[in-house]
């Protein structure tokens, strides 16, 4: 036809054959993939949903690692199971099904060339939003590296949700086989968690879950234990076995004489729904452990339950403040917090010799609720040390510097000084008013409580409760905090013993 | 013979598509001629191996198609263009070329020169960058064409191949076939009977799924000497063997 045409003949744009064939097939394929044009797509998502609710949270590598976790997933499943569900109605909705199935190369090979470009160019979108969000958090993190399982959740999440979309476009191949399994991904992802009923759900293994569902990132968990990779091995192989389960099961609808491949098809779906629901079953297991993570127990590594080992951050104060290098950029607003509390009771017997930021311990309740706070009492050993815990350890939105200072004024500060005074539950109207003067001195705010969290005992912080207004015990407060501060020190130096000792009564007080 | 059948049907529910139809074919340009419905693309895509035959013994190329082993050979050795041929609109005329010389298994080393070659026989190498959805619905016919010969195949069965080609390439078309059809066997099924008299060296006709006739285009003719209707004696031969078919 050359010469009909009349065409200049000139060289046909085709690389030289250095490649191997399926890399010059995948080549192909990635050239004209659809996930490439939904990759800003993907992206956008991922910078509106993810990575800005990310950098609004504490630069804590957990927090931040599991919001990759289920951000990214949801940011990516959609564009990924809708262009991976257009590309494998490919051969359907083109009319090349006759042509394409004359070739010698077996269909299988076609449909994962098609497949695996799809899932390549979703894998470097998702690491390059890896790559910024992990990046952006080592330059403002303190301490600790990042955490690579959640990553690697979301990771093997795409070939999964890619293959799946792949298999509803090869079995439905119409133009809105696409836009249904877009939309699809989105609610079966969504829907996967609202089974879940406390630790011990099957459920579990969806991808989503990145921590015990209903907490979310937690800045608590992770930093003082190492982070437990039961659960997201367990998901990891409930999506391998998943992705290798649908593409085996692409080659299983072979044309006449198609045993061969059948046969090892047939072999490779049963191994992937094996290992799937295995992870399913190994997620069933799963169970809340004290540092906030599930543990399953065929998978557990007993030397992950050891605590991590830090050198903490301390403040130069008479009573210093210490806290996890993690949290190192709280510990400005933590001692200015404090600082007050801290100068009325330095140097009075059995004030605390250092305030020490401490883990939180969870406990599952009933349902999905867990209880998080200090196990055992906020102050221990001798010399006395006050074991702090910072909202921000809690389950929750993440809290301002004010917020948190605030908080720490509200809570931690009366705790401490009701530690020295004996001013806890239970006080006697003196303590009461010794302990409410100590804090009118350092002008702490009212008391208050975080809402919706149910520490399981004192140590969160809780302030003890004070004299009512108009009480005589409210007034021997006024008037023991409006004594000059060297009175009251020299007074509790000499008193405090028996004050602590409940010997002491409101008309001793000066 | 590169194309041995015997007693070969196929039948979709009720439909007998093809009735124990015999035929061989060696090198050379085979046409296939028959009114709409007659069987000629059932027959033709069970000899591409798109379709398996319902009855009947089908041998291509000395082997059994019906093995998957042999199958694979026939299948790299078979150049096919459908009647409606689907297209990539994404891809390059060169990129959905090497396509299918990847998918026909042709050597890696090969496929470049392979690639280049059947892009230039087609009139393409102008336009070889250019992406499918910008071409006219003669040039994606003619992308077809170079899919089909990129591997130089053995057995090309070409369906309608000249449909949307404006008649200079039509002309330029039928000299491909007939440079084809001297060291392969090239089968082409169509109702255009002129192409037939220009290029084949044998004809089948067919009709209601049986070829009711079957010899060189002068026989076919000959047959309308006298009789039939239409401009051109093949044309004459053509509607007289359907008459005496149908009667």
């Amino acid at each position: 036809m050359t010469a009909g045409a009349g065409t200049v003949s000139r060289p046909v744009p085709v690389r030289p054959g250095r490649w191997p064939a399926a890399g010059r097939l995948l080549r192909l394929e990635l050239l004209n993939n659809a996930m490439l044009w939904l990759l800003p797509v993907a992206v956008a998502l991922f910078w509106f949903t993810t990575y800005r609710k990310a950098m609004a949270m504490p630069p804590l590598w957990n927090m931040r690692a599991r919001a990759l976790q289920s951000g990214a997933l949801l940011a990516f499943a959609s564009p990924v199971a809708g262009a991976a569900a257009w590309m494998g109605s490919r051969e359907g909705r083109r009319h090349t099904t006759d042509q394409v199935t004359v070739t010698a190369r077996p269909r299988w090979v076609r449909q994962l060339a098609t497949w695996a470009a799809t899932t390549c160019w979703a894998m470097v979108g998702y690491l390059g939003c890896v790559a910024v969000l992990y990046g952006m958090t080592a330059r403002q993190a303190t301490w600790g590296g990042p955490l690579w399982w959640p990553a690697a959740v979301a990771a093997a999440s795409l070939p999964a949700l890619s293959a799946l979309g792949f298999a509803a476009g090869a079995a439905v191949p119409g133009r809105f086989t696409a836009p249904l399994a877009t939309i699809a991904a989105f609610f079966v992802l969504g829907l996967s968690t609202q089974l879940i009923q406390g630790s011990q759900s099957y459920w579990q293994v969806s991808p989503l879950v990145a921590a015990p569902w209903d907490i979310g990132p937690d800045a608590g968990v992770a930093t003082f234990y190492h982070y437990l990779p039961d659960l997201p091995i367990a998901q990891v192989m409930f999506l391998a076995g998943l992705t290798v389960a649908v593409l085996g099961a692409l080659a299983l609808p072979g044309g006449p004489g198609g045993t061969w491949l059948r046969r090892p098809a047939a072999a490779i779906t049963a191994a992937g729904l094996l290992a799937a629901g295995t992870a399913v079953a190994l997620a069933g297991t799963g169970k809340l452990d004290a540092h906030g993570m599930i543990a399953i127990p065929a998978l557990h590594n007993a030397a992950s339950d050891r605590p991590v080992r830090y050198t903490p951050v301390c403040s130069h104060t008479r009573i210093p403040v210490c806290l996890n290098p993690a949290y190192a950029g709280y510990l400005p607003a933590t001692v200015g917090a404090l600082a007050p509390v801290l100068t009325e009771v330095a140097g009075l017997p059995g004030a605390p010799v250092r305030i020490s930021q401490a883990a939180a311990t969870y406990r599952q309740g009933p349902g999905n609720s867990v209880g998080v706070g200090l196990a055992g009492p906020s102050t221990v050993g001798r010399p006395p040390v006050f074991r702090l815990l910072l909202l921000d350890q809690l389950p929750g939105p993440a809290m301002t510097t004010s917020a948190l200072a605030a908080a720490l004024r509200s809570n931690a500060g009366p705790a401490i000084v009701a530690g020295v005074t004996g001013g806890g539950r239970g006080a006697s109207p003196a303590q009461q008013a010794v302990t409410a003067a100590l804090i009118m001195a350092a002008r702490g705010p009212a008391t208050g409580s975080p809402a919706g969290i149910t520490p399981p005992g004192n140590g969160f912080g809780m302030p003890p409760p004070g004299p009512a207004p108009g009480s005589p015990a409210y007034a021997a407060a006024r008037r023991f905090a409006a004594l000059p501060a060297s009175t009251r020190h020299t007074w509790l130096v000499r008193h405090l013993a028996a004050l602590r000792a409940g010997r002491i009564t409101l008309a001793q007080l000066p | 013979m590169n194309v041995e059948i015997t007693g070969l049907s196929r039948s979709f529910g009720r439909t007998m598509a093809v009735a124990q139809v015999d035929l061989r074919a060696g090198p050379g340009v085979f046409g296939l001629l028959g009114p709409n419905g007659a069987g000629k693309t059932s027959l033709l895509r069970m000899m591409a191996t798109a379709i398996p035959p319902t009855s009947g013994r089908l041998r291509l190329l000395g082997r059994d198609p019906g093995s998957y082993g042999p199958r694979r050979e026939i299948r790299r050795r078979l150049g096919y263009l459908p009647q409606n041929p689907g297209y990539y609109p994404g891809f390059t005329v060169a990129e959905f070329v090497e396509y299918f010389a990847l998918l026909k298994e042709i050597p890696a080393a090969r496929i470049p020169a392979a690639v280049a070659a059947a892009v230039e026989r087609t009139g393409l190498g102008g336009q070889a960058k250019a992406k499918l959805r910008t071409l006219s619905g003669g040039m994606q016919r003619r992308v077809g064409i170079a899919q089909a010969i990129v591997n130089e195949p053995e057995l090309l069965l070409l369906d309608e191949p000249t449909a949307g080609l404006d008649p200079e390439q039509r002309v330029v078309f039928r000299a491909l076939l007939r440079d084809a059809g001297q060291h392969a066997t090239v089968i082409v099924s169509t109702h255009l009977v002129e192409d037939v008299g220009a290029a084949c060296t044998e004809v089948a006709l067919m009709d209601a799924g049986k070829i009711v006739f079957h010899g060189t285009p002068g026989d076919l003719a000959a047959r309308g000497q006298g009789h039939g209707t239409g401009d051109a004696p093949i044309e004459r031969g053509y509607s007289a063997v359907l008459a005496a078919a149908r009667s």
